[in-house]
């Protein structure tokens, strides 16, 4: 199991050097009533339940993500994302989560690359998963995972 | 009439960027540094992109009257346009055959943020049975 990123660190890896396939984690991260509330209707409305919301999937990414690359990549834009949902997800729980390098792509002056991830609950069981894409960073730049 | 999701609205404000960063560990400077993001090709913050995403998820999970989505939901999201603080996001159904959906993330002045194809079981017939 990895060590867990700084929060709110920037990395800096370059395009060249993400290999297709490798893989990351699987890394530990908790699906708390903090996190699954705030995320059950609009963002900053928490609102109390007993199983983790969709919106809950995009958030345990970049937490593997920032973990996965020392911190979330510099310069960053969300092109674009899939998302799919196997079992449900009680609020309260571990998760077990994996990224790896599914594709990398140079189109005209854009790096894409497209990172997938699996999350696994306690016993194992496959809980959803999908694909982040993202416009690489060619440098230190000023942008994020938009 | 035609067929709609339910109501669902995501304002975007520097505080509630700042409290998606805190969430996610996504302090990218695009997002929470009002200086850098300036500097950058969107001339001031954007808001993290799962945040368009938010509408759509409450606007299908209230169709359904449920927590979450059932087990095989899946859903592919394409961000088009960047969302600023003083945006207020709204979604809107804009095809469905049976239990798959493409639905439009808005703004206030009609600009598409994002744009949703989704496969929801059960979708279908609450939207039929809500027309």
């Amino acid at each position: 199991m990895s060590t867990g990123a700084q929060p709110g660190k920037l990395s800096n890896v370059p395009y060249e050097t993400l290999e297709v396939g490798r893989r990351f984690g699987p890394y530990l991260e908790s699906v708390d009533a903090a996190l699954a509330d705030s995320l059950r209707v609009e963002v900053g409305s928490p609102t109390p339940g007993s199983v983790a919301p969709p919106a809950v999937f995009p958030i345990l990414f970049l937490r593997a993500l920032r973990r996965s690359m020392g911190g979330i990549p510099a310069g960053s834009i969300l092109a674009g994302q899939e998302v799919y949902l196997e079992k449900p997800l009680p609020v309260d729980g571990e998760v077990s989560i994996e990224t790896w390098v599914a594709d990398k792509t140079e189109k005209k002056t854009r790096r894409f690359v497209v990172i997938e991830f699996e999350i696994r609950d306690g016993e194992g069981d496959l809980v959803g998963g999908g694909t982040k894409t993202i416009i690489w960073p060619r440098g230190a730049e000023g942008g994020g995972d938009g | 009439m035609a067929e709609q999701l339910p109501e669902a609205k995501q304002r975007i404000s520097q505080a509630l960027i700042d409290a998606y960063a805190e969430l996610s560990g996504d302090h990218n400077p695009i997002h929470v540094d009002p200086e850098v993001a300036a500097r950058s090709e969107f001339g001031g913050t954007i808001a993290h992109g799962p945040m368009a995403l938010q509408p759509f998820i409450v606007a299908a999970t209230t169709l359904l009257a449920a927590e979450t989505l059932p087990s095989g939901s899946r859903f592919r999201i394409r961000y088009m346009s960047p969302m600023r603080p003083g945006d207020e996001v709204g979604c809107r159904l804009a095809e469905r055959d049976g239990d798959v959906l493409v639905a439009e993330c808005v703004k206030q002045d009609g600009t598409v943020v994002a744009r949703v194809d989704a496969t929801i079981p059960g979708a279908g017939a609450r939207l039929e049975g809500a027309s």
